[in-house]
C-alpha cells in the first residue's frame, strides 16, 4: 500500500524531496532488523519486518511537528526511531511512515555548573561522553552501549546499564523534556515549561514525565521526544581517554590513583549475594556489572584472552580451553562480576579499595588475578567506562536474545536461579551456543538493596532456522518457568520484539492482566485521539468493550 | 566469492550501526565521531554498510529489483573507504562489509546496472587505458627529459609505477619527478613504462568493473615479467592496494610491492637519503584509505566456516583478518617526523579510522559534489588541529583536497610526503 500522492506531496513539502523516500531497497533497510527471523508469525522467518510506506528524515522540531500534524490530518500512522538498533525500531505493521531522526543530532548545551546536558535524539552516548569529559563530567550509557541514543534510552526505552548504581537509572536522570505530542502540539516539561531553562524536571512548568516516559517508554509510537536535559555525574579522569593498542584490542591507560578495575569472585552464590548487598550499602563503585559472563561461565576466560589479543580469533577457543591457565581462570571466574572503582581523589579510591578488600574478606571472595595484568586492567577499564564494545553481544554467533532471569534481589540468584538459567540453556544446546551460565546485567540499579536486572543470554545463529527456533523456544520456556514461579518473564528483548509487531488484539490479550495496561490505553485514547502513533508494546485494542459486547 | 555465497554472512548483521561511526573507543568529540561519509551525506539507512548488506539480502530474496529506481545510487554512492569495515570488525570476526559491498557492485554491473555517468570514463578506459579522459600517448610526458629507463625496451630490478592520477595531472607532476631524482640519487636500478604504463585497475575494480580490472592486472604482470622486474614502487595508494592486495588474490604474483613511503624509509635507513634543510611547518597527516586500512597485504586462505560449542562461528583453518591493523601508518609519520623543523599533529580520526578524502571508489568521477563535501569535512578536521598543511601519500587524495580548498577559499596547503622530502634534501 503506497502512500497516496497527495499525502506523499504533503510530507515532501515539509522535509524537502531529499529527505523523504519510497525507494524499495531503502525501505527494506529499515525493515531489516535483528530478531526479525524469530518473530515468524509476522516475518515468516525472514530478516525483514513490514516495510514502512515512506521514510522521512526530519531536521527540526518544526519538521516533526508538521509531520505529526499531517499524520493526524490524513490519518496516517507514524513510527519513529533515533539510532534504531532492534526490532522495536521497525514499523510495527504495514501502512505506517517512519521518521529517522538522524539529522537531529546536536548537543544543545553542557551545563558544567549544574551538571546536565541537553541533547537531541541522534546524539549518541559516545559523543556526549567525549564532550562531557572535557569539562570533568560523565553520562550514563545504556547497556546497549555508547553507539545508542542518550535521549531514546532515557525517554523512550528501557535504558538501564552497568553504571546505574552510581549514575542512577536514566529515567531518574531526566530533567526538562521537549515533546511533540501525538496531536502535534509541543509540550515542554519542568522548568522549560516556563521558559526558565532545562535544569528541573518538576515545575514550575508541568511534569508529565510519567506519561511521556512510563515504565518502558513509548518506543517510537508516542509522540516524538525532540530534546531532553539529562543529569551528568563527576568525572575525575583526563579530558580525553587515551586509547592504545592494535585494532581491535584497544585499551586505555588511566591514572592509577583514580581508577581501578576489579573482578570479585566468590566461593558460593550466597557469598556472591552477600557481597552485592554489602557493596550497595557501602556506596562504593562507579560501575558494577556482570559483563563477561555473557560469553558463558565456561567460555568467558577464553573469550577475554581472544578479545585482548589481536592475533587471536574464535577458532582459538578449543585450544585455549585445553590450557591449564584458561582452565584455572575459568574455575576462578565462576560467580564473578566486574567492579570499576573511580576515586574522585586518590584518597577516595584508596577508601573504596579498602572497603572492597574488607567485603571480600568477610564473604570469602577474591579478586581474580587476571585483572591485575596491565593489558587486562586497561582493556576492562575501557570496555566498562566507554561501553564501546557492546556489539560484542553478537560476536559468537551473530544473534542473541534473553531468557529466564530478569529483575530480582541477589538472594533470588543465590536460591538456585543462576543454575536454573544455566540448565535451561544447556537443554537447548547445541542448537544454541553451549556456553554455560550466561546471566549478565547490572547490579544495584533496579531499586534499593542491590536489586539486579539480569538476562540469561541465548546465542543463536540468525541464518540457521533450527538455531533460531531453538532460541525462541528457549526464551518461551524461560517465560513459562518464571510464570509458574509467579515472577516476571525474563525474555524481555524477544518479548518486546514480538509484542511490538503483534496484532493489536493479540497484544491487548497478552497485556490485559497488566495493571498498567488499561491506564496506558486510556492515556493513548486521550492524547492520541486519531491513533496516529504506531502501535507498540504497551497498548492495543480495548478488550473491555469487546467483553461488554 | 560471489554475492550469493555471502548470503549467510549478510543475514548475520545485527544492524548495530557501529559501521556508521569510527570505532567508538576512539570517539574524541561530537564533531568528528562519524566514520561513514556515505550515510552522513545521503542520510538514509541504505547508504550505510549495514544498509547495503540488507540491500544485498533484499536483492537476493527478490524483494527488490536490480532495476529499481534509486538502487544504483545506493550501491555506488560510496567511496568503499572501509572505515565501516574496521568499526564492524572491532567485535565481529565473521562479517566482511567491504567485501560484500564490492560483490554487490560486481553483481549490479553484471546485471547491466551502473551509474550513467560511468559511460565516458569506462569508454575512455577501454580506448585509452586511463579514466582521466586523457590520451594514452601523453601518459609518459611527465618524465620528458628525465632520462629514465624505458622498461618496454630495457630491463631493471625496479619499476616505478606512477599511476593514472600523477601521470596526467600536471599540477602533481613534481611528485613523480622528485621520486625519479631520489631513486637516481640513491643509485637504484629502476625504470618506467612511460606511455605504455597501464592503469592498475584498482579504481575500476572498486567501481564494480571486475572484468576491466582483470584485464589490466594481467597486462601489467606480463609487462613486468618481460622487463625483469622484481620490485614495484608506486606513489599511488590505489595502485599500492591493487598490487598488494588485489593482484595476488587473482593471479600468481611474485613481485615485491612497495609504496614510495616504504621505499623512502628504506633509503633513509640505508643512509642513502639524508635531510639537510629545515622545513619549519606544523602539519597533519591524512592516511589514504588504500595505503592504510585497505592497504593490508593479501593473505591466502582456503577453508570453511564451522560451528563449535553448538553455534559459535569459527573458520578452519584460521582465516586472515582484514581489520586495518596491518595498514601502513607509522612509516609516513616517521618520515615526516624525521624532517628537521616539522611539527606533526594528529587529526582526531587517524590511522585505521581516518575519514576518507572523498576521491575513492569512483565517487570523484560519479558524484563530484559528494566527493567535494567529503574532502571539505577532512579539511575542517585538519584545520581543527592548528596545522597549516595537510600531508598525504596519494595523488587522488591531494587532488581532492586541493579542489576542496579552492572551492572553500581556504588557505591550507596540501603536500605529498614526497614534496616535503624534496624540500628537506
Amino acid at each position: 500500500m503506497a502512500l497516496l500522492s497527495e499525502v506523499y506531496e504533503a510530507l515532501e513539502n515539509i522535509v524537502g524531496p531529499e529527505n523523504i523516500t519510497e525507494e524499495p531497497a531503502t525501505l527494506d533497510s529499515y525493515a531489516y532488523q535483528w530478531m526479525a527471523e524469530l518473530v515468524t508469525d509476522v516475518t515468516g522467518g525472514s530478516k525483514f519486518f513490514d516495510r514502512p510506506e515512506a521514510v522521512l528524515v526530519p531536521g527540526s522540531v518544526e519538521d516533526v511537528q508538521a509531520i505529526i500534524k499531517a499524520c493526524n490530518q490524513y490519518k496516517i500512522k507514524y513510527h519513529v526511531f533515533s539510532t534504531g538498533w532492534g526490532p522495536w525500531a521497525a514499523v510495527p505493521s504495514a501502512g505506517q511512515i517512519l521518521m529517522d531522526l538522524r539529522r537531529m543530532n546536536r548537543i544543545i548545551e553542557i551545563n558544567e555548573q549544574n551538571m546536565f546536558a541537553v541533547v537531541e535524539p541522534y546524539c549518541v552516548a559516545a559523543q556526549l561522553q567525549a564532550e562531557a569529559m572535557k569539562v570533568g563530567l560523565n553520562n550514563h550509557i545504556s547497556g546497549a552501549g555508547s553507539g545508542t541514543s542518550v535521549l531514546a534510552n532515557a525517554c523512550t526505552f528501557q535504558g538501564g546499564g552497568p553504571d546505574v548504581m552510581y549514575f542512577s537509572s536514566p529515567q531518574d536522570s531526566i530533567l526538562s523534556i521537549e515533546w511533540v505530542m501525538p496531536t502535534g502540539e509541543i509540550l515542554r516539561t519542568g522548568s522549560m515549561g516556563s521558559d526558565l531553562g532545562w535544569f528541573c524536571a518538576e515545575g514550575p512548568g508541568p511534569s508529565t514525565q510519567g506519561i511521556i516516559r512510563g515504565s518502558l517508554g513509548g518506543a517510537g509510537g508516542w509522540g516524538v521526544v525532540t530534546k531532553i536535559a539529562i543529569r551528568l555525574v563527576n568525572w575525575p579522569g583526563p579530558v580525553q581517554m587515551p586509547i592504545e593498542g592494535t585494532a581491535p584490542s584497544y585499551r586505555t591507560q588511566l591514572p592509577e590513583e583514580n581508577f581501578k578495575a576489579a573482578f570479585p569472585a566468590f566461593p558460593s552464590l550466597q557469598r556472591f549475594a552477600d557481597a552485592i548487598y554489602r557493596i550497595y550499602d557501602s556506596e562504593i563503585g562507579y560501575i558494577v556489572h556482570r559483563q563477561f559472563v555473557m560469553w558463558g561461565d565456561e567460555l568467558q576466560a577464553a573469550f577475554l584472552r581472544i578479545v585482548t589479543d589481536p592475533t587471536k580469533q574464535l577458532c582459538d577457543i578449543p585450544e585455549l580451553l585445553e590450557t591449564p591457565e584458561i582452565q584455572q581462570l575459568t574455575k576462578e571466574m565462576q560467580r564473578n562480576f566486574q567492579f570499576i572503582m573511580v576515586g574522585m581523589t586518590p584518597r577516595d579510591l584508596a577508601y573504596q579499595q579498602k572497603v572492597l578488600d574488607q567485603i571480600l574478606k568477610e564473604t570469602g571472595g577474591w579478586n581474580i588475578s587476571i585483572i591485575e595484568e596491565p593489558d587486562m586492567q586497561q582493556y576492562v577499564l575501557l570496555f566498562m567506562l566507554k561501553l564501546c564494545f557492546k556489539s560484542v553481544n553478537f560476536t559468537a554467533t551473530g544473534g542473541f536474545i534473553d531468557t529466564y532471569n530478569s529483575v530480582a534481589s541477589p538472594d533470588v540468584w543465590a536460591s538456585g536461579e543462576i543454575e536454573a538459567g544455566k540448565a535451561l540453556l544447556k537443554k537447548y544446546a547445541p542448537k544454541i551456543a553451549d556456553c554455560g551460565d550466561q546471566a549478565m546485567g547490572p547490579i544495584g540499579g533496579q531499586g534499593g538493596g542491590g536489586v539486579t536486572g539480569w538476562e540469561d543470554f541465548v546465542f543463536y545463529d540468525p541464518q540457521d532456522s533450527d538455531s533460531s527456533k531453538a532460541a525462541a523456544d528457549c526464551s518461551d520456556e524461560g517465560d513459562r518457568l518464571k510464570a509458574a514461579q509467579g515472577r516476571p518473564p525474563g525474555g524481555m528483548l524477544f518479548g518486546l520484539a514480538r509484542s511490538t509487531h503483534a496484532d493489536e488484539e493479540v497484544r491487548a490479550k497478552k497485556l490485559s492482566k497488566s495493571p498498567e495496561y488499561n491506564w496506558q490505553r486510556k492515556l493513548k485514547e486521550t492524547l492520541d485521539p486519531n491513533s496516529v502513533g504506531s502501535g507498540n508494546y504497551f497498548w492495543g485494542a480495548d478488550l473491555s468493550k469487546e467483553e461488554n459486547n | 566469492m560471489a554475492l550469493e555465497d555471502l548470503r549467510a554472512t549478510v543475514s548475520r548483521c545485527s544492524k548495530c550501526s557501529y559501521c556508521k561511526w569510527i570505532p567508538l573507543a576512539h570517539v574524541k568529540s561530537w564533531r568528528f565521531a562519524k566514520g561513514c561519509p556515505s550515510i552522513e551525506y545521503n542520510k538514509f539507512q541504505s547508504y550505510s554498510a549495514s544498509g547495503r548488506l540488507s540491500t544485498s539480502l533484499s536483492l537476493l530474496e527478490g524483494r527488490s529489483s536490480y532495476f529499481d529506481e534509486g538502487l544504483v545510487d545506493i550501491v555506488f554512492k560510496c567511496m568503499l573507504d572501509g572505515c565501516c569495515d574496521v568499526a564492524c570488525k572491532v567485535n565481529r570476526y565473521d562479517l566482511e562489509p567491504v567485501e560484500i559491498m564490492r560483490q554487490l557492485r560486481f553483481k549490479m554491473i553484471d546485471n547491466g546496472c551502473f551509474p550513467p555517468m560511468d559511460v565516458p570514463y569506462i569508454d575512455h578506459l577501454r580506448k585509452e587505458d586511463n579514466m582521466m579522459l586523457e590520451s594514452k600517448a601523453d601518459r609518459g610526458k611527465w618524465a620528458d627529459g628525465l632520462d629514465v629507463k624505458d622498461l618496454t625496451q630495457e630491463k631493471a630490478d625496479v619499476v616505478f609505477h606512477v599511476g593514472c592520477k600523477l601521470s596526467f595531472d600536471k599540477d602533481l607532476w613534481k611528485i613523480p619527478q622528485t621520486v625519479v631524482a631520489i631513486l637516481k640519487n640513491a643509485g637504484v636500478d629502476f625504470g618506467i613504462m612511460g606511455k605504455d604504463e597501464n592503469c592498475c585497475g584498482g579504481r575500476v575494480c572498486d567501481m564494480g568493473y571486475r572484468g576491466e580490472f582483470l584485464k589490466y592486472a594481467e597486462n601489467n604482470i606480463d609487462a613486468w615479467k618481460n622487463a625483469g622486474v622484481k620490485t614495484i614502487v608506486t606513489t599511488c595508494s590505489d595502485g599500492y592496494h591493487a598490487f598488494n592486495r588485489l593482484y595476488p588474490e587473482e593471479f600468481e604474483f611474485n613481485f615485491e610491492v612497495l609504496h614510495i613511503t616504504q621505499y623512502l624509509e628504506r633509503l633513509i635507513n640505508e643512509g642513502k637519503l639524508k635531510f639537510t634543510k629545515t622545513v619549519p611547518m606544523k602539519v597533519t597527516y591524512h592516511d589514504p584509505c588504500h595505503l592504510g586500512r585497505r592497504g593490508e597485504p593479501y593473505m591466502p586462505w582456503k577453508g570453511e566456516q564451522k560451528k563449535i560449542r553448538g553455534q559459535v562461528l569459527v573458520y578452519e583453518p584460521r582465516k586472515p583478518r582484514y581489520n586495518g591493523a596491518l595498514g601502513i601508518y607509522d612509516i609516513p609519520r616517521n618520515i615526516i617526523k624525521s624532517i628537521p623543523g616539522i611539527e606533526l599533529v594528529e587529526m582526531e580520526r587517524n590511522r585505521e579510522y581516518a575519514w576518507c578524502c572523498g576521491a575513492g571508489g569512483g565517487v570523484r568521477e560519479r558524484y563530484p559534489e559528494f566527493s567535494g563535501w567529503t574532502a571539505g569535512e577532512r579539511i575542517e578536521e585538519a584545520k581543527s588541529t592548528g596545522a597549516e598543511a595537510i600531508v598525504t601519500a596519494c595523488g587522488w587524495c591531494e587532488r581532492n583536497f586541493i579542489d576542496a580548498i579552492n572551492d572553500q577559499n581556504e588557505s591550507m596547503k596540501v603536500y605529498d610526503i614526497v614534496d616535503l622530502v624534496a624540500e628537506a634534501i
